[in-house]
């Protein structure tokens, strides 16, 4: 019984993505295509910002992650432009080099480590939207 | 007689001249204010404050209807993208779209009325159109260009705006995997609908790549408090296509100049 309203949760989130997907596909795609992303798989990284770019055609925040076995991996996160995020409650300061964020991105279909920016949780709890997602936003 | 000859070339050239001027004169109904001059101006509709695109349209469009060499290259465009052989466009690499595309993207544009000229400044990709009202026809032998040139005129509260002289360096549409040919002409018809809508429809005209012309329809939203950014896609573009289309993206790390 959970397992199938899970399924069907899945499914419905599945579907909504494809059709949000579509609609920047078709519409709101300003620059390029998501080809190289897995926009249908959510991937959750905690660590440390390095950079929060806010640059055109994308910010691209840069985070120190730690590994399991001790070692730091940098990741490069691709994300909404600043010009559409200053106008939805964003600033360059809303991350800055130091702060610990758990941020949930979908990872690139090379494995490489890089992705693009869905959320984050601010380590004061604050969650801030980049790229509102479907999987991500129903659980 | 020479002379009566002459005088009578004389008239039907003048005729000619004059049904030209009629035909003309027919094609641009002026009887509304035309904004040529800052009192003309102040009789026009207020468009102030910017205008986006309303989310998620793009996908009702109906497609256009190719001529049978146009669709051959769109199936093989298609299959190519499915097959994951192309994966992306040159806007990736930040070359704009051209028009129509570049009215289409998830940014504002905003309008500049000066007496016989129309502004659209359009902040994706920094761009802008001129658009002249001031009765001049369009270009006879116009440089290609992205935007092409556009002349326009008011028929009451809606901008009228016939385009020509595109290179065919962009897509047909937006990103649409195959280009348009040099014969494309869009003409565009401007309105608001409501105090926070304005409607362009846009009706793209190609006898070499299309069957019918094409018409499209974008509804904006009003922004009133936003202002316009600056948009440098050169700034920090790590996404790139090959010109076979293969996309890739750059994951070294370099701090952004400050």
């Amino acid at each position: 019984m959970m397992r199938k309203s899970t399924r069907g949760a899945r499914s419905w989130a599945y579907a909504a993505t494809v059709a949000l997907v579509g609609c920047w596909g078709g519409n709101a795609m300003a620059h390029h295509s998501f080809s190289l992303f897995l926009m249908t798989t959510t991937k959750t990284i905690t660590g440390r910002v390095v950079e929060f770019q806010w640059t055109n055609p994308h910010t691209w925040t840069w985070i120190d992650v730690k590994n399991k076995d001790g070692s730091v991996t940098r990741w490069g996160l691709e994300g909404m432009s600043p010009n559409f995020l200053e106008r939805r409650g964003w600033t360059r300061d809303t991350l800055k080099p130091g702060d610990l964020v758990k941020v949930v991105i979908n990872p690139l279909k090379s494995g490489k480590p890089g992705g693009e920016f869905v959320r984050a949780t601010l380590s004061d709890g604050t969650v801030k939207v980049m790229f509102p997602h479907p999987v991500d936003a129903k659980p | 007689m020479k002379t009566y000859r002459g005088f009578l070339l004389g008239v039907a050239a003048a005729g000619v001249c004059a049904a030209v001027g009629v035909a003309f004169a027919a094609t641009q109904d002026r009887s509304s204010p035309q904004g040529d001059t800052w009192e003309s101006i102040a009789k026009l509709p207020d468009w102030s404050g910017l205008w986006e695109p309303t989310f998620g349209q793009g996908r009702g469009d109906k497609p256009p209807m190719l001529t049978p060499a146009y669709e051959a290259k769109l199936k093989a465009y298609q299959a190519a993208r499915k097959s994951g052989k192309i994966q992306d466009t040159p806007a990736a690499n930040c070359v704009p779209p051209g028009l129509p595309g570049i009215m289409w993207q998830p940014y504002p544009i905003e309008f500049l009325f000066t007496p016989g000229k129309v502004t659209i400044l359009v902040e994706a990709y920094s761009q802008w159109r001129q658009i002249f009202t001031d009765g001049r026809p369009l270009p006879k032998d116009p440089d290609p260009t992205f935007n092409g040139h556009s002349i326009g005129h008011w028929e009451g509260d809606t901008l009228v705006v016939d385009s020509v002289g595109f290179t065919t360096a962009t897509p047909l549409g937006e990103n649409y995997g195959i280009h348009h040919s040099n014969k494309m002409r869009i003409r565009e018809r401007m309105r608001k609908t409501s105090d926070d809508k304005l409607e362009i429809e846009t009706t793209v005209e190609d006898p070499v790549a299309l069957q019918k012309p094409w018409t499209v329809k974008r509804v904006y939203g009003h922004h009133p408090s936003w202002t316009l950014d600056e948009y440098i896609c050169e700034q920090n573009n790590r996404n790139y296509t090959t010109a076979k289309g293969k996309a890739g993206i750059d994951l070294n790390f370099k701090e952004a100049p400050k």
